[in-house]
């Protein structure tokens, strides 16, 4: 039987049905053109293909374009016959999130890529085609090749958002998916109304609802899409066999890449930071070595490029680290995605059993690329002579190479599920997480660190020994000042893992320190303070003060919130006892009852809730006082909570934090009072009174001052025929406190009697309206206080010193990129200028 | 000998070194028994909460300690005290991957708590037959 359901909006599903079928269609054609005006060995032919590869590639970009605003406009509108805005959305969620709610699903998020292939794609056809014409002369060029390699990265894309099924396969998923459609056999569904049954969606998963999911997931998905133009131009590079022309076009992608990636990753961090309450940026969590480990390719192969230019060396390592990290990318893809990592990640994804598709991708990727890479390895030009020990590209490749193994040791970790599936292991993750990496990646920071401290001191093809002592010395000086001046007054002891690491973790602060000192005094004595050719040294400069951020915040948080309870009453354990070993940072917090953490006194005020926001906010005040008493400094910090949220029992928490230029105080409820867990013994007892009577209670008293008609109580919503009144109460504790509190009581179409009770949750007091009595003028009151304590907070304190450090270091490192990026492309630009003269007669491939 | 020659040697060297030393600090999901074995060595061991026994976590006493009791894949079961507070939806978890050692008395003390919840991330459908129900 068919139904014919009442009130669904078809037709915006329909068109995006429509629209991701045209893309996937628009991103074939785009291919095959492409790829003919890449191998067809007529000018004018290939020409025309290009044209045509042209249009097909703006004709998917429309489609894109408009699956992603009609997706936006079912969301808005909450028109939830559709899943995908069920899901993730609720009327009540404001406008911010419901733009962050189209990268909840999985469908959303390769939206999200695709559009942004779909822009950098559309501006590479602009910008390549334009070298092209002027350089390529009659030869094939880049345009061709590298957009054929883009096309076919937006088929597999578009073919990720189909939802269709080719020989019992599903191939895709589309988020335009109906609900009734989705779960057919829900028995709802067999109402043609049903629609006015589903009046409201799940909402959005209270971690994303956070300023930082607003933007970090564009950000970040905007580096992961670029880093398929560096791997297009290499491959393109192996396939028309100009193994070295593409690095030219293909290095300010390459440094736009590295500066998106690396924000990022870091916006990632600082949304952990902010949100998560783990305590901290990182947690070496593998979503988080997924998206690092590309990062770091990327940084390897823009540096071996430069060593490649400047003298010969290191061609085939630039390829494979722009090879690699883009498969890693897609890689990073598969983990997330497929549900591979269930135990092992805190990120949990929905599986839409689409790991087969992204395996196939990433394997013909990888498959084409390195075969490719192969089969072209001996033709790859090389220089004969080795590089000398003293020379700037030696000392490039080696930290190209520490970047591929840290990427390395960081993603083998991360990989154990794969491992195990792989070869039906049983392998876990190291217990201490954080530290299995730490201790490597410690050593990995030392070493990038003093090498881009010194790599501009030497120079390319031959440093003079006697120049570069005579330049590093003085910075080598300085950084010994500074880092012993931090070494005595900074007070790091992190003896957590021993004194071997404590000592690499003061090596690592020399070592970034010099990076800072040595960049910046490079800039001003060797580039005589000219800003345009500084990006190296910036980045160089901020990514110093990155490690020196991420050393001293890492080693020397400490938490200040200490459970002086648990360690006084029956729970002390023998030090190196299975018990002892855990920290006890928990601290049972009772309302108005201050608490001393660290150098502060912490009390809990109260909490709060607003309309029109599902968090609850817990007032905590801080107040630091000096060794005479005197207030020195006071704040509140309002932690939030949702509180139960979507059906969940529990909290889900969101940290404050207090900044200051040198440290920041970190303040997060882990756990709240919960009135329905309560075992409350105390009975109400009922009183008669009227106006102006009074009640006595254990510590305190209330005055019933009138009978109101009409009462506004939030507790309480009127409907029309109610007959409602309200007890204005004055509620007086022994401490002179006064609160107000108005219980009602109500009679319902003439019939049902209803009452709605008060609190005041400061006295523990819950006064209860019972009835009227008109024949004596009194109303009955029934007053309850339970015993217990029953307002309180469970939080965690934590100080973060210099965490700014690593905020600003990022800024300062992109705007080195930024720099450079600007520098290369006014390169190309003033060769576009020259007259053609071509140097490169260009062959055309076979 | 050629410099690069060298070069690939050492980071070969270091490779070895390193992933040696990273396959050790690799676990193992293991069970109650065999974590008991050795105690104060800690392991990672998978299982379900037993929801017949009670999970007791009172901030008043002790901020520090919530106790609940766990069926490992082999069918026993232990007393869990988690040095923290209980976490979100604890109690609706079909799957928890506990990391911690055997204390004495045969209580696991447990540092990290992963819970599964697959019904967070896909509804099951009396679920969300639950959720539309009471939002009717």
């Amino acid at each position: 039987m068919k139904i014919n359901y009442i009130g669904e909006h078809l037709f915006p599903g329909q068109l995006g049905h429509f629209l991701i079928i045209l893309a996937f269609i628009a991103s074939i054609v785009a291919t095959i053109s492409y790829f003919i005006a890449t191998v067809n060995k007529v000018h004018e032919n290939r020409q025309s293909w290009r044209k045509l590869g042209r249009s097909s590639f703006i004709v998917q970009f429309g489609a894109t374009a408009g699956i992603l605003f009609l997706l936006c406009w079912i969301l808005f509108h909450h028109y939830f016959e559709y899943q995908y805005v069920w899901e993730y959305t609720s009327k009540d969620l404001p406008k911010e999130f419901l733009f962050s709610s189209i990268w909840n699903g999985q469908e959303g998020s390769f939206l999200l890529w695709s559009i942004w292939d779909c822009i950098l794609g559309t501006v590479l056809m602009y910008t390549s085609g334009r070298q092209d014409k002027k350089l390529a002369g009659n030869g094939v060029g880049w345009e061709a090749p590298v957009m054929t390699i883009m096309s076919f990265a937006q088929f597999c894309l578009a073919s990720m958002l189909l939802g269709i099924y080719i020989f019992g396969y599903k191939v895709g998923s589309s988020p335009f998916i109906l609900f009734r459609e989705a779960n057919p056999t829900m028995p709802v569904f067999q109402n043609a109304n049903y629609l006015s049954f589903i009046t409201d969606g799940r909402g959005l998963n209270p971690l994303l609802q956070n300023y930082w999911m607003v933007i970090h997931p564009p950000i970040l998905f905007c580096g992961f899409a670029s880093t398929i133009i560096p791997f297009s131009y290499a491959v393109s590079g192996l396939w028309t066999k100009r193994y070295k022309e593409w690095l030219q076009p293909a290095l300010p992608w390459a440094l736009f890449s590295g500066a998106v990636l690396g924000t990022g990753v870091v916006m990632g961090g600082a949304w952990a930071y902010e949100t998560l309450s783990f305590g901290g940026f990182w947690a070496w969590d593998p979503v988080e070595i997924g998206a690092m480990v590309p990062w770091l390719l990327m940084i390897g192969g823009i540096h071996t490029l430069m060593a490649f230019k400047h003298t010969g060396h290191s061609l085939r390592s630039t390829f494979l680290f722009f090879i690699t990290s883009f498969i890693l990318v897609l890689y990073a893809t598969f983990l997330t995605r497929s549900g591979i990592l269930g135990d092992t990640s805190v990120h949990a994804f929905t599986n839409l059993g689409l790991s087969g598709q992204l395996l196939v991708f990433l394997f013909v990727f990888l498959i084409v690329a390195f075969a490719l890479f192969i089969w072209n390895y001996k033709k790859i030009p090389e220089v004969k002579k080795e590089e000398g020990m003293d020379t700037r590209e030696f000392w490039m490749f080696i930290g190209a190479l520490i970047l591929f193994l840290a990427g390395v040791y960081a993603l083998f970790g991360a990989s154990i599920p794969v491992w195990n599936k792989l070869f039906h292991l049983n392998m876990a993750p190291p217990v201490d997480q954080k530290f299995h990496y730490n201790k490597i990646e410690i050593f990995v920071g030392i070493a990038l660190a003093l090498g881009t401290a010194m790599i501009q001191y030497l120079k390319f093809k031959k440093t003079d020994a006697k120049m570069f002592w005579k330049k590093i010395w003085k910075p080598i000086l300085v950084t010994l000042i500074i880092g012993t001046a931090i070494a005595v007054f900074g007070n790091i002891n992190y003896w957590d893992h021993g004194l071997g690491f404590l000592i690499a973790i003061y090596i690592l602060v020399y070592a970034s320190v010099f990076a800072v000192v040595a960049n910046i005094m490079y800039m001003f004595t060797e580039l005589k303070g000219k800003m345009k050719n500084a990006g190296a040294s910036i980045a160089h400069f901020g990514f110093g003060l990155m490690l020196l951020g991420i050393v001293i915040s890492t080693s020397k948080q400490t938490a200040i919130s200490h459970d002086m309870l648990g360690l006084i009453g029956n729970n002390y354990f023998p030090e190196g006892s299975a018990e002892a070993k855990h920290p006890e940072e928990n601290v049972f917090l009772p309302r108005n009852q201050p608490m001393a953490m660290g150098k502060y006194t912490v009390t809990y005020l109260g909490d709060s809730t607003a309309a029109h926001d599902p968090k609850t906010y817990y007032k905590v005040n801080y107040v630091e006082k000096n060794k005479e008493g005197k207030v020195v400094a006071h704040f509140n910090m309002f932690p939030d909570a949702f509180v139960n949220p979507q059906g969940e029992e529990g909290l889900i928490a969101n940290p404050d934090s207090k900044h200051y230029w040198n440290h920041d105080v970190f303040t997060y409820v882990t756990s709240v009072f919960d009135p329905s867990k309560m075992k409350d013994t105390a009975q109400y007892k009922s009183y008669d009174l009227q106006a102006g009577d009074t009640i006595f209670f254990a510590d305190g008293y209330m005055r019933l001052n009138k009978i109101i008609t009409h009462p506004v109580s939030p507790n309480y919503q009127p409907r029309p025929g109610d007959l409602a009144v309200g007890a204005q109460l004055e509620v007086h504790n022994n401490l002179g406190h006064v609160f107000d509190a108005m219980p009602i009581y109500y009679l319902r179409d003439s019939t049902y009697q209803n009452t709605v009770a008060d609190t005041v949750r400061n006295l523990a007091l819950f006064i209860r309206f019972d009835k009227i009595l008109p024949e004596q003028k009194k109303i009955q009151l029934q007053v309850k206080q339970s015993g217990v304590v029953n307002d309180y907070i469970v939080m965690k304190a934590y100080v973060f010193p210099f965490v700014n450090l690593l905020w600003l270091g990022t800024i300062i490192m992109v705007i080195g990129f930024a720099i450079s990026i600007r520098k290369r492309i006014f390169q190309i630009r003033k060769l576009l200028k020259q007259p053609s003269t071509s140097n490169h007669e260009e062959k055309v491939p076979v | 000998m050629k410099k690069s020659n060298i070069v690939i040697l050492v980071v070969i060297a270091v490779s070895i070194a390193v992933i040696v030393g990273m396959v050790g600090d690799f676990s193992t999901y293991e069970t109650f028994a065999t974590a008991g074995k050795r105690p104060g060595k800690e392991y990672h061991v998978i299982g379900q909460l037993d929801k017949t026994q009670p999970m007791v976590y009172d901030p008043a006493k002790n901020a520090n300690y919530f106790s609940f009791y766990v069926k490992d894949k082999k069918g026993n079961i232990r007393q869990v005290v988690y040095h923290g507070t209980e976490p979100t939806d604890f109690a609706k978890s079909e799957q928890i991957v506990l990391t911690g050692s055997m204390g004495s008395n045969q209580v696991f003390q447990c540092s990290q708590i992963l819970m599964k919840c697959p019904s967070k991330y896909v509804p099951n459908q009396t679920q969300m037959n639950k959720e539309i129900e009471s939002k009717m």
